[in-house]
């Protein structure tokens, strides 16, 4: 009797050090082979943060920090590169003040070579935060997206 | 007609100018630093959207909070959740300030200057006032400015009220601060 329980003791306990193991050590989510929760033009995005903040706020992030995988289609402003190394598109319409910060990744950086100022491009990467504009700080704030890959 | 083109010249140079006068960067870079006896545990964040006004030393900071990268993503589940930084909720942290002894930067000269910058800080819906220490450097035309100081967590209501994170990340974090206008 007593070995059975000292058994089944010793099997919850090794169960609960394996969730307790596989929790701590998670993997980061792998945006790059998920795929997009919504689809959504670069214009639509920034005007859904304009026009109600906390609603898109609602909409678009996470609790936990994972939020939405977007696949975003606009147009390309401009192209450059951050302290990292990665490529970052902006997407913004002509007619629009503010637009979608696309941060690529070491690994998909080479997607872009070949892409110009201009084109209508899609884009999937995780939204981090929304467009604003900010009148007490004087900014005009981009919707930003990171670990982007080309669709 | 000589008079005319030298105005319309001169008026072309203050626009220009002008519109140098004010710098931004969308890829600044902050990091927070937290130890305790348990673990030390850090962050990076490559996201960060300052300007600087040369002519009135104006310094505007906006950190996307949910850009911060852990090593480990429970912890990072943990500092995005409601119940410590609530960055659905706060997506962003700002500061708004200025250098106080602007007198001692000259931008047209390549050098490192030691400034004290005071402004008020929002984070987690809480505004606080502050003043740090930190650096502006020129080096060939470019400005780029640096600070790292402690922020006590409490100040803004940010604490886990029990459990292995509240005895894990340390009462005063030091975040460093670094921008490439």
């Amino acid at each position: 009797m007593l070995k059975k329980v000292l058994i089944s003791v010793g099997i919850l306990g090794a169960i609960g050090i394996i969730i307790a193991v596989s929790m701590f050590y998670m993997p980061h989510r792998d945006v790059l082979s998920a795929s997009a929760d919504l689809e959504v033009q670069s214009s639509e995005l920034v005007k859904e943060f304009l026009t109600n903040a906390s609603s898109a706020n609602e909409k678009y992030l996470s609790d936990d920090g994972d939020s939405k995988i977007l696949n975003v289609s606009g147009r390309i402003e401009s192209i450059s590169e951050d302290g990292l190394g990665q490529k970052v598109v902006l997407l913004k319409n002509k007619e629009d003040k503010m637009g979608v910060n696309c941060t690529f990744t070491l690994e998909t950086n080479d997607q872009i070579n070949n892409l110009k100022v201009g084109q209508i491009v899609n884009i999937k990467g995780v939204i981090r935060a929304g467009a604003e504009y900010d009148e007490d700080l004087g900014l005009a704030e981009d919707a930003i997206m990171e670990k982007c890959s080309l669709i | 007609m000589k008079k005319l083109i030298i105005t319309i010249g001169l008026a072309v140079l203050s626009i220009v100018a002008f519109s140098q006068d004010k710098l931004i960067t969308k890829s600044g870079h902050a990091k927070f630093f937290s130890h305790t006896v348990a673990e030390d545990i850090q962050a990076n964040n490559y996201k960060v959207i300052s300007s600087i006004t040369l002519s009135t030393g104006e310094l505007i900071f906006s950190i996307p909070m949910q850009s911060f990268e852990f090593e480990k993503s429970l912890m990072q589940k943990h500092y995005n959740s409601p119940k410590f930084l609530d960055t659905k909720q706060f997506p962003k942290a700002k500061f708004k300030g200025a250098i106080k002894d602007m007198s001692k930067v000259d931008f047209t000269k390549d050098g490192e200057y030691s400034v004290l910058v005071s402004g008020s800080l929002t984070m987690h819906g809480e505004t606080k006032e502050l003043t740090e220490k930190g650096t502006i450097t020129i080096k060939g035309g470019k400005v780029s400015a640096s600070s790292t100081f402690n922020i006590t967590l409490a100040d803004y209501k940010i604490a886990f009220a029990k459990g292995k994170p509240s005895t894990n990340i340390a009462k005063t974090v030091e975040v460093t601060i670094n921008v490439n206008y």
